[in-house]
C-alpha cells in the first residue's frame, strides 16, 4: 500500500517536477469523535497544503498525512497543543523516494551513478553507455566522451578522455573488446575507466601519470559484435560487415591493420574466424582508431586488450624479424608481468606475439609500432581455458585489478621514457 | 616458455632414443612405481628418418602436452581426477621426412577442478608422435603423484550414485551461461562431457591445433536406467590457432572404474554461419571403440 501511495507521489514528482525535501508523513491517532474533529479542521487549512493519504474517518483508524516542509512546525504544534498523538512515519520524503529510485533502477541493471554500478557483472552495451554518460557526468573536469566514428551496423564508436589539462599531450591509448566474445576485457574497461576517477589526486605515481599524460579508453571496440554476443550468438568474434560474394559476415578486426596485411598469420576465407577483410582498415571499426591515432599524432604507449591465454605480448605477429625496441619492451613486459601475478598469484608469460602465441597478420600493435608507437602491447587476460570466453563474472574485478597493475607499470615506464 | 635443455651427445642419423640425461629420467619415474602403464620409449620399432629438431617450432612441446594429457584423461576414465596442464618442464623434439614429429617430454599437471587450498600438482613425462596418416596422435604417457587410486574410485562411485538420480536434463542449454555460470549441481555433468571431449580433443590435436571445450550447448539424451550412464550431449570446441567454435556431437557411455566408450561427429571447420547443423562435411568419420 505505501508503495503504490510513493508510487503515486513519484509520479506526481516526475510530471508535475515537484520534490519533496524535508516533507514529512505523520500517522495521527485520534481517541475520539472530538479528535477527529479537529483533524477535519486541519484539513480545510488550505494554506498547509496537506496531502492526506488516509483521511480522518472514526476514533481508532490511523490518520495518515504528507505535510510539507513549510507547514511541519505548524502542524506539530497544532497537534500538540490538542493532545493529539502522532508518530513520525516518513523523516523525508524526498530521500526515501530517492532511495526506491535507486533500487528500481539497480534492479534492472540501470545505475544511477558509477557508484551504484555493479561492476562484478557482464553488462549490455546500453548499460555500458549509460555508464559512461554517468562517469563524464561525474567528473566533468577530468573525463569526456568522445565519438571517434559509427560501426558498420550505426552504432556510436566512444573514446573516454581522461585529460588534466594541457594541448595535446602525450598519450597513453587502451581498448578493449575489439573481439567481442572475449567479456571479460570489456568489463575490465568499465572498471579501468571507474579506477583512473578513484585514484586521481589520491595516488601519488598515478596522479604523475595524469598530471602529464592523457589516456584514452575505448572500451567497447566492436559494438556490433557485442551486440551479438548479447542477442544471438555468445561466441561472436568479429565485427558483422557483409562481404560481397559470400553468405558469411563479418571480418577479423585483429588481422585487417595496414601491418604485414593478407600476409600468413590470417585468412582469404570470409567464412572464417580470422578473415583480414578485402583490404587494410576495410572495417569503420578499425579505420575509426587509425585516424584517430593518426590526427593525435603524440600517443606514446597503445595497449589493445584481449582474452584469453594469460599473455603479454609485443610486436610482431606477421614476421619473425624482432622489432628493434625488443630489448627494453621485453623489459617492460617482465615487470609488468611481475606487478601483475604480485596481486593473486596469476600466472602470464610473455612475449613477441609470432613466437608466444601464433604468427598474425594485420595486427593492431604491429600497425601501432610501425607507426613509431614504441610501447605497444597486447594482453591476453584470464584464464588458460578452464572457462575461456566464458570467464564467471566472479573474476571480473580480480582480473581487472591485477591487469590495472601492469597497465600502471607500463604507463609508468613511458612517462619516465619520453621520446 | 622457460625450456631446461641438458646438453646433449650430437645425435646419430637414425637414433631414435632418446639422449642419456632424458632415458635415465624416464626411468627413474618408471622405478618410482607410477601407475601402471608402459614408461614411456619403450617398445617402440626403429623408425629410421628421424632427426634431432634443434629449433623447436613455437608451441609444439605445448600441443604436445595437451595432446598427452587429453589422451591421459580419456585413458583413466575417471570424471573426478580430471587433469589441465600447468607446466612445460622440458622437451625434445625429432622430426622426419615427412615432416612429422616424435616428441619427449615432461610437464606438471593440476586439478581440472581446483579445490580450496588443496593443490595436487601431478607430474608426466610423455613420448607424443604427430603422425600424418593416423588420425590421432600416438600417445605413452607416465604420470605420477596423482590422486591415491582408491580415493578416486570412492568420488567416481559417489558422482555416479549423484547422476543416477539426475533427472530433467534435456531441458539443460548452454552451460556454463553467458556469465560463465555453471550451477553447482550441474557441475558433475560439465566435468562428464568434458571427459567425453578429451577423447575428442585427444583425436583432433595435431601440432598445429589445439583445442578448449568452450561450452556444453545441449543435452540430447540421459540415460541412467541401465547401469551405465548414457549421455548423448553437444559442444563447442574453440580451435585456438584458426579460433574457430566446432560444434561436435558426442555420444558416451560410462561406468565407474570401466573404460570409457565414445562416438563423435564434428562439423567441418568453417562453415557458412547460416547452415550450422545440414552442412555437415565428415572429414572426421564417427570413431568407435571397439567393444561399443
Amino acid at each position: 500500500m505505501q508503495g503504490l501511495l510513493i508510487l503515486s507521489v513519484l509520479l506526481g514528482a516526475v510530471l508535475g517536477k515537484e520534490d519533496f525535501v524535508g516533507h514529512q508523513v505523520l500517522r495521527i491517532s485520534a481517541a475520539d469523535e472530538a479528535q477527529v474533529q479537529m483533524v477535519k479542521e486541519l484539513e480545510d487549512l488550505e494554506h498547509l497544503q496537506l496531502d492526506f493519504w488516509r483521511g480522518p474517518a472514526q476514533p481508532g483508524s490511523p490518520i495518515d498525512v504528507r505535510v510539507p516542509f513549510p507547514s511541519i512546525q505548524a502542524v506539530k504544534v497544532f497537534l500538540e497543543a490538542h493532545g493529539l498523538r502522532y508518530t513520525i512515519m516518513i523523516e523525508d520524503v524526498q530521500s526515501l523516494l530517492d532511495d526506491e529510485q535507486e533500487q528500481m533502477l539497480a534492479s534492472r541493471s540501470w545505475a544511477r551513478s558509477t557508484n551504484t554500478f555493479n561492476y562484478a557483472t557482464y553488462h549490455t552495451l546500453e548499460e555500458i553507455y549509460d555508464f559512461m554518460d554517468l562517469l563524464a557526468a561525474e567528473h566533468p573536469q577530468l573525463v569526456s566522451k568522445l565519438q571517434i566514428g559509427s560501426s558498420y551496423e550505426g552504432r556510436p564508436i566512444y573514446v573516454l578522455k581522461f585529460s588534466t589539462g594541457g594541448n595535446n599531450r602525450p598519450a597513453i591509448w587502451i581498448d578493449t573488446g575489439i573481439h567481442s566474445r572475449e567479456w571479460v576485457t570489456q568489463a575490465s574497461g568499465v572498471w579501468f575507466a571507474k579506477k583512473i576517477t578513484q585514484d586521481y589526486g589520491q595516488d601519488p605515481a598515478f596522479t604523475a601519470i595524469l598530471d602529464n599524460m592523457d589516456i584514452f579508453l575505448e572500451i567497447v571496440t566492436n559494438p556490433d559484435g557485442f551486440a551479438f554476443t548479447h542477442s544471438k550468438n555468445r561466441m561472436w568474434r568479429k565485427t558483422r560487415s557483409l562481404t560481397s560474394g559470400s553468405t558469411c559476415i563479418g571480418v577479423d578486426p585483429n588481422r585487417n591493420w595496414d601491418a604485414g596485411f593478407g600476409k600468413a598469420g590470417a585468412s582469404s576465407n570470409p567464412c572464417s574466424e580470422t578473415y583480414h577483410g578485402k583490404f587494410a582498415n576495410s572495417e569503420v571499426e578499425v579505420k575509426s582508431i587509425v585516424d584517430f591515432v593518426k590526427d593525435h599524432r603524440n600517443i606514446k604507449a597503445f595497449i589493445s586488450i584481449h582474452s584469453y591465454s594469460q599473455l603479454l605480448l609485443y610486436p610482431f605477429g606477421y614476421k619473425r624479424e624482432s622489432p628493434a625496441d625488443k630489448d627494453e619492451l621485453d623489459q617492460v613486459a617482465k615487470s609488468a608481468v611481475e606487478a601483475l601475478t604480485s596481486l593473486y598469484g596469476t600466472k602470464f608469460k610473455y612475449g613477441s606475439i609470432i613466437t608466444t602465441i601464433y604468427p598474425a597478420s594485420g595486427g593492431t600493435i604491429d600497425w601501432t609500432y610501425n607507426q613509431g608507437i614504441k610501447y605497444s602491447f597486447t594482453f591476453e587476460l584470464r584464464d588458460t581455458g578452464r572457462y575461456g570466453f566464458l570467464l564467471p563474472a566472479s573474476q571480473i574485478i580480480p582480473t581487472a585489478q591485477e591487469t590495472w597493475l601492469a597497465l600502471l607499470t607500463i604507463m609508468e615506464h613511458t612517462l619516465n621514457h619520453p621520446y | 616458455m622457460q625450456l631446461r635443455r641438458q646438453p646433449l651427445p650430437a645425435p646419430q642419423p637414425g637414433d631414435p632414443y632418446p639422449a642419456a640425461p632424458l632415458l635415465a629420467l624416464l626411468l627413474l619415474l618408471a622405478l618410482q612405481g607410477a601407475a601402471a602403464a608402459a614408461p614411456a620409449g619403450s617398445g617402440e620399432p626403429e623408425d629410421s628418418g628421424w632427426r634431432q629438431d634443434a629449433e623447436l617450432p613455437r608451441g609444439l612441446l605445448s600441443q604436445a602436452a595437451r595432446a598427452a594429457l587429453h589422451f591421459f584423461n580419456f585413458r583413466a576414465s575417471s570424471p573426478s581426477a580430471l587433469r589441465v596442464l600447468a607446466e612445460v618442464q622440458e622437451g625434445r623434439a625429432w622430426i622426419n621426412q615427412k615432416k612429422e614429429y616424435k616428441v619427449d617430454l615432461v610437464f606438471t599437471t593440476e586439478l581440472y577442478n581446483p579445490e580450496e587450498g588443496k593443490e595436487h600438482l601431478g607430474k608426466c613425462s610423455a613420448r607424443v608422435f604427430f603422425r600424418n596418416e593416423k588420425p590421432r596422435p600416438a600417445i605413452n604417457i607416465t604420470c605420477t603423484r596423482l590422486i591415491e587410486k582408491k580415493t578416486r574410485q570412492e568420488e567416481d562411485y559417489q558422482l555416479y550414485k549423484y547422476m543416477k538420480q539426475l533427472k530433467n536434463l534435456l531441458d539443460v542449454v548452454s552451460i556454463p551461461d553467458s556469465h560463465g555460470h555453471i550451477d553447482p549441481s550441474l557441475r558433475p555433468i560439465w566435468d562428464l562431457a568434458f571427459l567425453g571431449s578429451s577423447y575428442v580433443m585427444w583425436e583432433k590435436t595435431t601440432q598445429f591445433l589445439h583445442y578448449y571445450m568452450a561450452q556444453l550447448s545441449s543435452v540430447k539424451q540421459w540415460k541412467t536406467n541401465e547401469d551405465a550412464i548414457d549421455f548423448d550431449y553437444t559442444v563447442l570446441l574453440h580451435e585456438f590457432s584458426t579460433q574457430e567454435m566446432i560444434p561436435c556431437h558426442i555420444h558416451l557411455v560410462w561406468y565407474p572404474g570401466k573404460p570409457l566408450k565414445v562416438k563423435y561427429h564434428c562439423q567441418e571447420l568453417q562453415t557458412p554461419e547460416e547452415a550450422s547443423g545440414t552442412e555437415e562435411a565428415s572429414a572426421v568419420a564417427p570413431t568407435e571403440l571397439s567393444n561399443f
